[in-house]
Parts: C-alpha cells; sequence; structure tokens
C-alpha cells in the first residue's frame, strides 16, 4: 500500500429512501405511537364527546369514500382534473396513500392509453355510473 | 492512520435542495428536514439519513423548512405564496397561512408558539400558532425580498437578511429595526448560534462571524469560491462552508485556518448545517440530494464505522 492512500470510511449500509407509493410517517414507530393520540374509543368525558363524534362521521366519510374507490373498479370513470382536463376510463385500483390512480384505456386527446397511473392530486373529481 | 471521508447520500428528492434544518436532541434521536424545489419537504433521521415521510400539499418550490426543537412540528415556506405548519409525527398538515407573494423563510420560537415568516414581500411576519385566524404582526422596511429570518435573543429580536444586502435586527416589540448591518454583496445565508450569541454570516467568498447582540464582526474568512451556506460547530472549534465549486470545507473556527475540503456534490451546495450533537453535518445541492459528513473522519456513528485494518478483511467476511 503506498504511503498516502486513504482508506475510505465503512458504511454499515445506505440511508433509506422514500418509499415509492406511500408518504411515509409509520404508525408503527415507536414515536408515533408514543406522540399520537390513540384512535380507539377511549372512555367518554364531556369534552371527549364532541371529539368523539367527529370521530365518528370522519370514519363513516373515509368509509364512504373507500367503499366508493372499491365500487369503481373496473368501470368506466370520468376524471375531471386541472387545467380543464376531462378524460375517461377504466378504473383499476389506488395506492395506499391515494396518491396515485392505475386506469387502463385512457382516452387522451392523443389517443388511447393502454395503462396509465393518474397523479390524484391532479384529479379534481371523478365520476361514474353506478 | 488516515481515513478518507465517506458522505452518505440521501437520494428522493427530484429537484435541487435549496434549505435544510436539523430539530434539537428529542427522546428519538434528532431530525433533518429538507426543502426542495420539487415542492416535496422530507423528514428523515438526523444521524442516519434515513427518510421517514414527505410532507405533501405544497402546489410549488419549496424555500425554507424548520423544525422546532421537540422535532413534533415542522413549517415550510414556498413559492406557492403560503407557509404550511405540519405535525411532524404524523406528517398531517395542520396549518396555511397565505401570504401575498413567494415566502422564502420559516422560524419557530423556542416554545413553539409562534412562527416567523419573510419572503418575496419584503415584510416580516409573525403568527401566533394558537389563534392562527389572528392577523400576523408586520414588520416591514426591508427594501426588498427577504432571504432569511430568524429568532435571537430568547425570541426577544429578529434576524433578517434581504437581497437589499443588508442583514438588519428588530425588536419584536417596538417592531424597529435596532441595528442595521449593510454589504457591497447579497448575503447568501444566516445561521443563528443562541449558545454564545453568534451569528454565521455567508455573501460573497466570505464566511463572516458576528456578535448577535451587537452585530459587531468577531471575524471574517474568505473561502476560494463563491460560498452559498456556512455552519458553525456546536462546540465552536470548526465551521464548513460551500457553495460554487460543488466542494465542501473545513475550517478551524479559532485559527481561520483551511483544514481540509471535500468532494462528492455533483453541483452548487445550497446548504449546510451542522447537526445538534456536531458529530456530523448535512449539504443540501443543486444535484438534488442531501449528503451527511462526519465531523470526525472514521469514528464509529450513525451508519458509519471504524474497522480496525488488521480486521478489514475479517469484518468483510463475516458481514456478507
Amino acid at each position: 500500500m503506498s504511503s498516502g492512500m486513504k482508506t475510505p470510511v465503512s458504511v454499515l449500509r445506505l440511508p433509506r429512501g422514500p418509499e415509492p407509493n406511500s408518504r411515509g410517517f409509520d404508525p408503527t414507530s415507536p414515536r408515533f405511537i408514543a406522540l399520537c393520540p390513540t384512535t380507539l374509543p377511549s372512555s367518554s368525558s364531556s369534552s371527549g364527546s364532541a371529539d368523539e363524534e367527529e370521530q365518528r362521521l370522519r370514519a363513516e366519510l373515509r368509509e364512504r369514500f373507500l367503499r366508493t374507490l372499491l365500487l369503481m373498479t373496473g368501470k368506466r370513470v370520468r376524471f375531471d382534473m386541472h387545467e380543464h382536463v376531462r378524460v375517461h376510463a377504466r378504473f383499476g385500483a389506488s395506492d395506499i396513500d391515494v396518491l396515485n390512480l392505475q386506469v387502463c384505456d385512457l382516452e387522451t386527446p392523443l389517443g388511447v392509453q393502454r395503462e396509465a397511473l393518474l397523479r390524484s392530486q391532479d384529479v379534481i373529481a371523478c365520476s361514474f355510473e353506478v | 492512520m488516515a481515513m478518507r471521508q465517506t458522505p452518505l447520500t440521501c437520494s428522493g428528492h427530484t429537484r435541487p435542495v435549496v434549505d435544510l434544518a436539523f430539530s434539537g436532541i428529542t427522546p428519538y434521536g434528532y431530525f433533518l428536514i429538507s426543502a426542495c424545489k420539487d415542492g416535496k419537504p422530507m423528514l428523515r433521521q438526523g444521524d442516519t439519513g434515513d427518510w421517514i415521510g414527505t410532507f405533501l400539499g405544497h402546489k410549488g418550490a419549496v424555500w425554507g423548512a424548520t423544525l422546532n426543537k421537540e422535532a413534533t412540528k415542522a413549517a415550510t415556506a414556498a413559492a406557492d405564496f403560503t407557509a404550511k405548519v405540519w405535525d411532524a409525527v404524523t406528517g398531517d398538515e395542520v396549518l396555511t397561512l397565505a401570504h401575498k407573494h413567494i415566502v422564502k423563510s420559516v422560524n419557530f420560537t423556542e416554545d413553539s408558539t409562534c412562527l416567523l415568516t419573510g419572503g418575496n414581500d419584503k415584510v416580516l411576519r409573525i403568527y401566533d400558532l394558537g389563534k392562527p385566524e389572528a392577523e400576523p404582526l408586520e414588520i416591514a422596511g426591508h427594501t426588498s425580498a427577504i432571504k432569511k429570518a430568524l429568532w435571537c435573543n430568547n425570541d426577544q429580536q429578529i434576524l433578517s437578511a434581504a437581497d437589499d444586502r443588508t442583514v438588519r435586527l428588530w425588536d419584536k416589540n417596538t417592531k424597529e429595526a435596532v441595528k442595521t448591518l449593510a454589504f457591497d454583496a447579497s448575503v447568501s445565508s444566516m445561521e443563528y448560534i443562541p449558545d454564545g450569541e453568534i451569528l454565521v454570516i455567508t455573501y460573497g467568498r466570505t464566511i463572516a462571524f458576528y456578535n448577535a447582540n451587537s452585530l459587531d464582526l468577531i471575524k471574517a474568512v474568505d473561502a476560494p469560491a463563491s460560498i452559498h451556506s456556512a455552519s458553525l460547530h456546536p462546540e465552536k472549534d470548526f465551521f464548513v462552508a460551500g457553495g460554487d465549486d460543488f466542494k465542501l470545507y473545513k475550517y478551524d473556527y479559532t485559527t481561520k485556518e483551511e483544514m481540509e475540503s471535500y468532494k462528492g456534490h455533483f453541483g452548487p451546495i445550497h446548504c449546510v448545517r451542522f447537526s445538534p450533537d456536531g458529530e456530523l453535518y448535512a449539504s443540501g445541492s443543486e444535484d438534488g440530494t442531501l449528503r451527511l459528513w462526519q465531523t470526525a473522519v472514521g469514528k464509529t456513528y450513525g451508519l458509519w464505522k471504524c474497522v480496525l485494518p488488521a480486521l478489514k478483511a475479517w469484518w468483510f467476511n463475516i458481514s456478507k
């Protein structure tokens, strides 16, 4: 080994990068569990009942949203997006954080795209025939 | 035996990283937030660089990001004319504060009850996070866009740097400028060290250290290239700086001598900060990455492992 040649410091591994389909903030991490109030219904207190009512309504809305997504699967859906864009496609699925929507046969001015991924933040509304 | 620095590269951003900030030391370690032109600021574990989550919601480049001491809240400043406050544990957006122009800088008070913002509309704003609907306190005076605004002197005063080539010290209560420093070049960055009341300012190729109360110059150092950001080690024995030539420079604070320079980034360095324990420093670059660098090269810390030369071959074999 020639003098003056330095050995690079060893590393155990590289830093973990972002997950592609999730925004992170793992709810099973020790910090999350310790610092976030439990979502389980606790014994009601006077101020607790207003929170519980809001929690119940939120849970109901969330359930309705998820059931809508399920119902939409396989159907031809109209997506109204930003910049006055309106497209039709067959809805497949969304990812866990509803960041992306997987669709087939997306009708665009450039032709029909067999498989595509729509960014949820670009979508304003979606409508379909039940 | 001399060791060569192995920087840890944190990927994930898709555009230049323009700002970064560390939290204080919490029972869960310390954390790092990065502001990026891709509009998606990220939270990482401070000592490893591991990604924890991405704050989603901004509709434009994020120019400034900060964490409170406990790393329970985050704040971001963006080109979509808003500053946002986030829950840094769940990643949820807590508050959106509408501004009249691009917001460049955000800073919490020590107790995280107030947020200071500054940006292209040249006005400093103080928001009471307990009363978010109330109008913020406004401090006007700068004649150009504000680049950085920081609380100082136990949150009784404010330091601001703007494109009008001045750094101003304001009294929070009277809203008056107590002192003004004028430069002949644009100030590229500012760091406030409460312990010791030191202000680190970079402009042109200069890294200058000021007394944060009197704004008297303590010392100044010129680097080989234009510097965009510098940070002083908590123990005030070194400082690091980075800028246009893609390199990170490490200087002895006492003697002002350049000790080392490190290559690694593929673009100009926009921000550099020491971790709260001083064991590493993080740099953000035009190349879209954050890199973590060891202060004591070769020490076992975070993901870096000190391996003695005689044991090296043996260790590689058993680690496979």
